[in-house]
């Protein structure tokens, strides 16, 4: 187990170096950084742009600029004048050493904008997701258990029908009906964009509509999945064998059929959980959201590449852990599997 | 999760090519379409598709394009009414016409889509079956670093690069103007996800290569693109038609979301998703949002339902 461990963290490392390079090439060919400078106040003049740009390293080739945001630059000297005039030591330290660079809009490092942001997103999307997975083993479970029934026909049609559709058609009817409606008639409305006053209730009332946008939009995909795995598991012979020893129907709902159902859902977990440090683009977009999504929307918007390289790789790296994760969880969840 | 069950499917389908399992007479073809036609939900998705495809057919022989892109201030978010049924924008454009004419874009947009991603997929999913070795292990590592991305953020990533309007200029096609961000776009949607149908075409070829009827064409003599040309890509493609149905699902997706973050094609061109875009800072005026989206849900939904239906047609698992 540990020997298998090992190797696919030692495989990963390639793979994670091949996505950063890759990934580092295209953001920064996403536009000129310093247009961010060119509209701050005190608009910096030609020289010092280039001054900047060199300090930044945004002069050198792409691979070398590659290699600085990979182990930093403080062990050589940046040529600041460009003519050999000033030599200054590097500040950078690199990725490797923890060191993400520091954002080119607020000039902090780009990881303190990250940890901003990341609460905001778990905030939103731990307790959507939470609430969609024991909705849909509820919804998915008793659907199976009643094939072709009539409640069973309509989780299946209605789950089609969320599955289809656009998460900003529900967001933007959510709003409509109690933002926007719900003021005209005097009704209370619940707030529309942001995340309140800071007081725990408030926090509370503005997620009561993202977090319903969220959960109706992911529990369609978990419904249909959870149904189809237990129809196949409810057709097995060690279900039939269970119900003609006279167990009862929910012990073998419950023991003998949805804990070998649940295995493959295991894996989507595992599959899905990384995302969420991804948030929701869309949502967060319309409620106003301070989250992660809208962090990258920001960042790329103004070709923010230090910002925009964190994100990326914090994800990539939550990708390669969640699949060991998921991998070892599942040995636990199903002792045939050995590695 | 998809893919889950696509390689279940597609190993079960493998199990059973061997096997006569069809009655005389009968093509494997003409057996699908029956089933397909039995099935109900099918042939709703199916008309649901027919209906919005007749309705952006019809509505765009009826109204200009000019009148589409005709804005009067004056008239801005009027209410639906017998002069605009679907009621005006913010700079007073028929939301009919608007709505009619970003369909043929959308439409356009999921279905060359998901050309390019066919294509793209097929080609890796085959290369690494085939080929085995290396080359699998690069391309499929390589399809499991674009998996670990969003798509949403690798397409928005693409999308700059690519569609800067001073690169690639508006032009020109039967004597309309549309942004260069339409080509763009499509090969954007395209190559961001191609890496689903790569495995399962590649799971289907490696259960395949190793079947009697390759090695009986490989010691015949045939070449290796023959056999890849007639033998293993006619067996793929049953699960290359579902995925492909119902990619252009996602890909109207993507594009109506990317078209909302106010990323996807640009003006002049309307899509629904554009429109949507638009319509966010008017959430009051309901006509506005409502109908472009009614028709990405009609359209998204239809094909899923068909899609659905289209799978177990093509799954001889489901022969009775």
């Amino acid at each position: 187990m540990t020997r298998y461990i090992v190797r696919r963290l030692l495989q990963s490392i390639p793979l994670l170096f091949i996505i950063s390079f890759v990934l580092f090439a295209f953001t920064n060919s996403l536009g000129d950084p310093l247009a961010v400078f060119a509209e701050s106040r005190n608009r910096p003049t030609a020289a010092q742009r280039e001054e900047i740009t060199r300090r930044l390293g945004l002069d050198k080739p792409l691979l070398e600029q590659y290699l600085y945001w990979l182990v930093g630059n403080d062990w050589t000297l940046v040529d600041v004048r460009g003519d050999g005039s000033v030599m200054e030591p590097g500040t950078r330290e690199g990725v490797l050493r923890g060191d993400f660079g520091n954002s080119f809009v607020t000039r902090r490092p780009a990881w303190s904008r990250i940890e901003e942001r990341l609460p905001g997103t778990l905030v939103l999307m731990i307790p959507s997701y939470i609430i969609t997975l024991i909705l849909a083993i509820a919804i998915g479970v008793y659907s199976s258990v009643r094939q072709y029934s009539f409640i069973d026909n309509l989780v299946t049609g209605l789950s089609f029908f969320f599955y289809s559709m656009p998460i900003f058609f529900i967001a933007l009817m959510v709003i409509y009906i109690f933002g926007v409606q719900f003021t005209r008639w005097g009704l209370p409305a619940l707030p529309i964009g942001g995340t309140g006053n800071g007081t725990f209730l408030d926090l509370q009332l503005h997620m009561i509509m993202p977090v319903f946008c969220l959960v109706a939009i992911q529990l369609a995909g978990y419904v249909r999945f959870i149904r189809s795995s237990m129809i196949e598991v409810l057709s097995q012979d060690y279900v039939r064998t269970a119900r003609a020893k006279g167990l009862s129907e929910r012990i073998v709902v419950q023991r003998h059929a949805f804990k070998n159902a649940a295995l493959p859902l295991v894996t989507l977990i595992g599959l899905d959980l990384p995302f969420l440090l991804a948030g929701a683009v869309v949502t967060e977009r319309i409620f106003a959201w301070p989250g992660m999504g809208r962090l990258f929307i920001e960042s790329f918007e103004r070709a923010d590449v230090p910002v925009m390289m964190a994100i990326l790789i914090l994800l990539c790296v939550m990708v390669v852990v969640f699949q060991i994760l998921t991998d070892v969880v599942y040995t636990w969840f199903d002792p045939r599997i050995r590695y | 999760m998809t893919t889950l069950n696509d390689t279940s499917k597609v190993s079960s389908q493998v199990a059973t090519i061997g096997e006569k399992t069809y009655a005389k007479g009968q093509s494997n073809f003409s057996r699908s379409v029956r089933r397909l036609r039995k099935h109900r939900m099918a042939l709703f998705g199916a008309l649901l598709l027919i209906g919005v495809v007749l309705f952006v057919l019809i509505g765009s022989m009826l109204i200009t394009e000019a009148q589409a892109n005709f804005n009067n201030p004056a008239n801005r978010l009027r209410d639906p009414s017998s002069e605009h049924p679907f009621g005006t924008d913010v700079i007073g454009r028929d939301l009919l016409a608007r709505v009619v004419y970003g369909g043929q874009i959308s439409l356009f947009v999921g279905v060359t889509a998901v050309i390019v991603q066919m294509l793209v997929g097929t080609l890796v999913g085959v290369l690494a079956g085939y080929m085995g070795g290396v080359v699998d292990s690069l391309l499929m590592r390589f399809a499991e670093a674009m998996l670990s991305i969003p798509q949403l953020f690798l397409a928005l990533v693409a999308l700059r690069i690519f569609a800067d309007p001073s690169r690639f200029p508006d032009f020109q096609f039967m004597g309309r103007v549309f942004s260069s961000t339409l080509v763009v776009i499509v090969f954007v949607i395209g190559l961001t996800s191609w890496m689903r149908v790569a495995r399962i075409v590649r799971s289907v070829v490696l259960a395949l290569k190793e079947q009697e009827f390759v090695t009986a064409a490989r010691s015949i003599g045939a070449r290796s693109y023959q056999i890849i040309l007639s033998h293993i890509l006619p067996n793929c493609i049953a699960p290359i038609i579902v995925s492909a149905t119902l990619g252009v699902a996602s890909a109207i997706l993507l594009e109506a979301y990317l078209g909302f973050l106010g990323l996807g094609v640009r003006a002049p061109t309307p899509t629904w998703g554009n429109i949507m875009g638009e319509a966010n800072a008017y959430i009051g005026s309901w006509y506005y949002w409502f109908f472009p989206a009614l028709f990405i849900i009609l359209t998204t939904l239809g094909i899923n339902f068909f899609g659905d239906g289209l799978r177990d047609a093509l799954d001889p698992k489901s022969l009775n």
